[in-house]
């Protein structure tokens, strides 16, 4: 018995210790290496890249044929929050990729988690290329940590058919808006104007955007969180006021659901971004070239503001060991104009950089609009007037907070504007957890 | 009291029967669904009534579509798949047969401990040990290889638990002391005269393992993060969560959980008569 | 065989082997061999077993212990920071868990009750010799085994979500009231009607294996006495089941405690699911979504102990029913 229990408490003790030492390795913190390392790259050069925009891989090719010396190795990965994770565990355990697409709300996570390099040596030249707004998404204090790569300003689609079949006007203010949802009710109760999503954060951020909401700024030193100021109140009870009182629908967007109801015009217009097309031809097939496109509803007549939906930036990883390649990579896949090109025929992406707005590719109508020849100038003309917007260092628990938040203020017909409060404390209890300063407490 | 030599027909039992079927209408109902939900294109699929077929060709559209997908990366899921069920089922069952058979057969100081913490391994939530697991591996840089996923795999309490069920009524004890009376070492019993007899167990475990392996989410979703390495469980599931700015194709993610689902159909049609599912519930008839 | 020579050497011959020392060598060598032997034989699973599941759960129970914190003002690193019972002390008070875990509580007695009930009435019907389509019916209430959680869950998705459901569609057309799915309360049953759909026909069939084992004299007995099905059924069937429907029911609970598939593939279709609908699901939000993984190993070791605490504590009550064959 004696050896047998000796035995047991050895195999315990060694337990022990590898569960120590595996501890012990995680807690030490990383070195500083925001400065860009001046290795001298002799050789060929490998970079791995996660990425997961779509078609990505053809890009790739391009830069690989052109730079022999330099080869990118793609790696395609799920998407947001999981990558981000993955990034943030892969850094602590010293092997992050070199590259990684993120999206813009995710870069502070990054940022904060010392994952991304500092780039601003190497992104001083191409600044101007990029409007305020798209390069405000990939600066906090003063120093840049991506390059914006594709761009989401949101505008407005509607079925031109079905706005004809009811007479609806399409509406240029949210007052004009609240009028056709109900006419179009009282006209047909089978059918709605369109319907608001719980499940999708990113677009009621961007409406709130364009109602002047600033929910994340900086000052000073400090973060200032404002998520249930009174522009998102606004725009909340707008949309509150409607969905309580079923003028418009409450049900979650990107379902087989909402699928069907796109394609079969139960719902009439989509408060959606420029990339909108794409998602159309992919969900709603029966209605190619029945759809139009104009800008969001104003708060005030004359206006033209807009929000933004989606995008993400090219980053390059603080551990990197390449990291003038990488920039360069970076750079050129959303500057150089054979590599926008190809990202917006593949990829279907709307470049961030301005020149590219314009390229040969873009001069005709999307497939899936040819009733709109004009489709992409307006859509830079709706560009240029996006808000500038600052992201959080924990977009995720404000995301969450959205999706659980709504989706029971829906269910209980309760005010939304309190569903901001409430994600207004998760953000700042999550913050202030986290050790953050903030601003007003 | 003998029985009469010619039993007439006996009344079908309609309650029974009629239960029976409910069941299986019941279990039938959303495998039938996919079925025909397969045969549609895109615009049929959700203007058509859900339970009446196409057959203008969608079937085809669809499968040549779901290959096409990405480059191919859906036959990549399904070699995936096959490759961690296969590998980690059979070397789960090595295991397990090792580790039941010495178990069963062997009486040594600590025997019932280590049994019990053998179980109390079953009992814990799989979430509990993945997410360490994943930060573990990630240490050694071995975090979204194959061997993350097949490594966690391969133990598999309940298979040994079952081995040892199944060694302990099956393999008899005068046997394998006739083996060592003629001087055969243990390993050598093992394998020549406890192993063959085992192999209805081995199977059942082997095809236990094979299921939980080729339906398991969890631990490959946190595990890997190139798609290239995905099987089809976490794979099908991305095809549906695609973000915001990638429209979700329904038809191909209905079609590629059709052809998910065959290949384990046809395993369990085709190997029922080797199962002993009786191992389950203790009672084993030799 | 090994070596021809060692045999002659085996217990009851005398001593003609190649040593000369005969039977006592060769015992001794056989007790050597045979105490190595089980050792060997556990290896390969002890090894996987400490590497796989007792480290992990030591790493978990390390980082429960521990926090991340920012240091360095506006955009400061995060680092990890000891903070003791912190983490338990947060999770234990946090009111999203137990709301959690009575969900958790409601979504277990809808399973399992119902899941096996469903196996036993469906292994009793097997068992009837007069009844028809058994092997149909065997198959095809098994086959749901072989359909992946979130599989399942999708295709249930498509038969819940209003407009798409061939149901609401039939009961539209047949005047009756179309059944909502996404209720306040009938999304426990939606959420429980995936599991027990996909459990059912694996605890059925493990039931009626069990059943097949009993030999049939006992019931002609019965029938000759006058008996009648419904009787033998409950008088002698379900009796003799008991240890197997104690193990299936043990099993069931381990597996309904750990629902996470489910709820998270309904999730983006409904508003009523949120991200902590479930304990499982809180831990992944916490882990991956919120990036926190010290609070969700905190809570993950708290739902692990609960886990092994029920479970044992359940076997324990019927320890003595369940394996009342092996005595």
């Amino acid at each position: 018995m004696r050896r047998r229990t000796s035995l047991v408490k050895t195999a315990l003790a060694a337990v022990l210790g590898a569960v120590l030492v595996a501890g012990c390795s995680s807690s030490s913190d990383t070195g500083d290496s925001a400065a860009p390392k001046q290795s001298a790259e002799t050789g060929p050069v490998t970079l791995t890249f996660w990425a997961w925009a779509p078609n990505i891989d053809k890009v790739v090719a391009i830069w690989n044929k052109q730079h022999p010396e330099i080869h990118v190795t793609l790696s395609t990965q799920s998407q947001g929050d999981t990558l981000v994770t993955k990034l943030l565990t892969a850094d602590k355990a010293g092997n992050p990729p070199d590259l990684a697409q993120a999206e813009y709300q995710a870069l502070p996570t990054l940022v904060t988690g010392g994952v991304a390099a500092d780039l601003t040596a190497y992104t001083g030249p191409i600044k101007s290329q990029f409007t305020d707004s798209a390069w405000q998404l990939v600066s906090f204090g003063g120093k840049t940590y991506a390059v914006p790569q594709d761009y989401g300003p949101m505008m407005l689609f509607y079925r031109a058919d079905l706005f004809t079949r009811f007479g609806l006007t399409v509406p240029k203010t949210w007052d004009e808006f609240a009028a056709a949802a109900r006419t179009l009710r009282a006209k047909d109760p089978k059918r709605y104007l369109t319907t608001f999503s719980a499940g999708d954060p990113g677009w009621f951020a961007g409406l709130a955007e364009q109602a002047g909401a600033s929910w994340w700024s900086i000052d000073g030193e400090k973060w200032k969180v404002d998520i249930a100021g009174e522009p998102s109140r606004k725009v909340a009870s707008f949309w509150g006021g409607l969905v309580n009182s079923g003028v418009l629908q409450g049900q979650p967007m990107y379902t087989p659901q909402w699928n069907k109801a796109m394609n079969d015009g139960t719902l009439l217009a989509w408060p959606s971004a420029v990339w909108g097309p794409a998602v159309l031809a992919g969900i709603a097939p029966d209605t190619k070239g029945k759809w139009a496109m104009a800008p969001l509803p104003q708060w005030t007549a004359g206006e033209q503001k807009t929000g933004l939906w989606g995008g993400s930036s090219t980053a390059v990883m603080a551990k990197s060991k390449h990291q003038d390649a990488a920039a360069k990579f970076a750079v050129w896949l959303n500057t150089d104009p054979t590599a926008v090109d190809a990202l917006v025929t593949q990829g279907s992406l709307y470049p961030a950089v301005t020149a590219g707005q314009s390229t040969p590719a873009l001069t005709k109508a999307p497939d899936f609009m040819p009733n709109q020849p004009d489709f992409y100038q307006t859509a830079k003309q709706i560009s240029g007037t996006a808000a500038a917007v600052t992201w959080g260092p924990d977009v995720n628990v404000t995301y969450t907070s959205y999706r659980d938040a709504f989706g029971k203020a829906i269910q209980a017909k309760s005010d939304f504007a309190t569903a901001l409060s409430t994600m207004q404390s998760a953000t700042v209890a999550d913050m202030k957890k986290l050790g953050f300063d903030l601003a007003g407490g | 009291m003998t029985a009469p030599a010619r039993r007439p027909a006996a009344r079908p039992a309609l309650l029974p029967t009629a239960a029976l079927l409910a069941g299986a209408i019941y279990c039938l109902l959303p495998v039938l669904w996919v079925l025909i939900a397969a045969t549609k294109t895109r615009s049929e699929l959700f203007s058509t009534f859900s339970y009446a077929p196409s057959f203008s060709g969608g079937l085809t559209e669809n499968v040549r579509g779901l290959f096409d997908y990405s480059d191919g990366r859906f036959v990549r899921w399904a070699r995936n798949s096959v490759l961690y069920a296969g590998v980690g089922a059979a070397l789960s069952t090595m295991v397990s047969a090792a580790a039941g058979y010495g178990l069963a057969k062997y009486r040594f100081r600590g025997r019932t401990l280590a049994f019990n913490i053998l179980l109390a391994g079953v009992l814990l939530p799989q979430i509990t040990l993945a997410i360490p697991q994943y930060l573990l591996l990630s240490k050694v840089g071995m975090a979204g290889t194959y061997w993350s996923v097949l490594l966690p795999s391969i133990i598999y309490p309940y298979g040994i638990y079952l081995c040892r069920i199944y060694a302990a009524a099956a393999v008899p004890d005068d046997m394998i002391e006739a083996g060592r009376i003629d001087g055969a070492g243990e390993g050598r019993i093992f394998r020549s005269i406890a192993v063959p007899v085992m192999v209805p167990g081995l199977v059942t475990v082997f095809l236990l393992q094979f299921i939980a392996i080729w339906n398991n989410f969890l631990l490959p979703f946190i595990m890997l993060s190139d798609e290239d390495k995905y099987p089809l469980t976490v794979g099908l599931f991305t095809m549906i969560n695609q973000g915001v700015q990638k429209p979700a194709l329904y038809t191909l993610v209905i079609t590629g959980a059709l052809l998910s689902i065959l290949p384990l159909i046809a395993l369990f049609l085709f190997l029922q008569r080797y199962w002993r599912m009786d191992l389950l519930s203790g009672a084993v008839k030799r | 065989m090994d070596d021809p020579g060692r045999a002659a050497g085996g217990s009851g011959r005398p001593g003609s082997g190649p040593t000369g020392s005969g039977p006592a060598r060769s015992r001794r060598r056989r007790a050597v061999g045979s105490r190595l032997a089980p050792v060997l034989f556990l290896l390969p699973a002890a090894v996987l077993f400490v590497l796989f599941l007792l480290i992990p759960i030591g790493y978990a129970i390390l980082l429960s212990l521990h926090g991340q914190r920012v240091r360095g003002g506006l955009l400061g690193r995060r680092t990890e920071v000891w903070v003791g019972l912190d983490n338990y002390r947060a999770a234990l008070a946090d009111p999203e868990l137990w709301h959690s875990l009575v969900r958790l509580v409601i979504y277990g007695l809808l399973v399992v009750p119902i899941m096996l009930g469903l196996a036993l009435a469906f292994a009793l019907m097997l068992d009837v010799p007069t009844a028809r389509l058994r092997r149909f019916s065997r198959i095809a209430i098994f086959l749901p085994y072989a359909v992946p959680g979130v599989i399942a869950t999708m295709l249930w998705g498509f038969l819940y979500l209003p407009g798409v459901s061939p149901i609401r569609y039939a009961a539209e057309h047949l005047n009756l009231p179309p059944p909502n799915f996404f209720g306040v309360h009938s999304i426990f049953g939606a959420v429980a009607n995936v599991a027990i759909w996909g459990g059912v026909g694996f605890n059925m069939i493990v039931l009626y294996t069990s059943l097949r084992a009993v030999p049939s004299e006992l019931y002609d007995a019965a029938r000759v006495d006058g008996c009648g099905e419904w009787q033998i059924a409950t008088r002698i069937k379900i009796p003799l089941l008991v240890p197997a429907i104690v193990m299936t029911t043990v099993f069931s609970l381990i597996a309904t405690l750990q629902v996470f598939n489910e709820p998270m593939t309904l999730r983006p279709l409904t508003n009523l699911i949120p991200s902590t609908w479930m304990p499982l699901m809180k831990i992944y939000r916490d882990a991956f979504i919120a990036g926190d993984v010290y609070s969700a190993a905190a809570t993950s070791v708290v739902l692990a102990l609960a886990t092994l605490l029920l479970s044992l504590g359940f076997l324990r009550l019927l320890q003595r029913r369940a394996f009342a064959e092996e005595r």
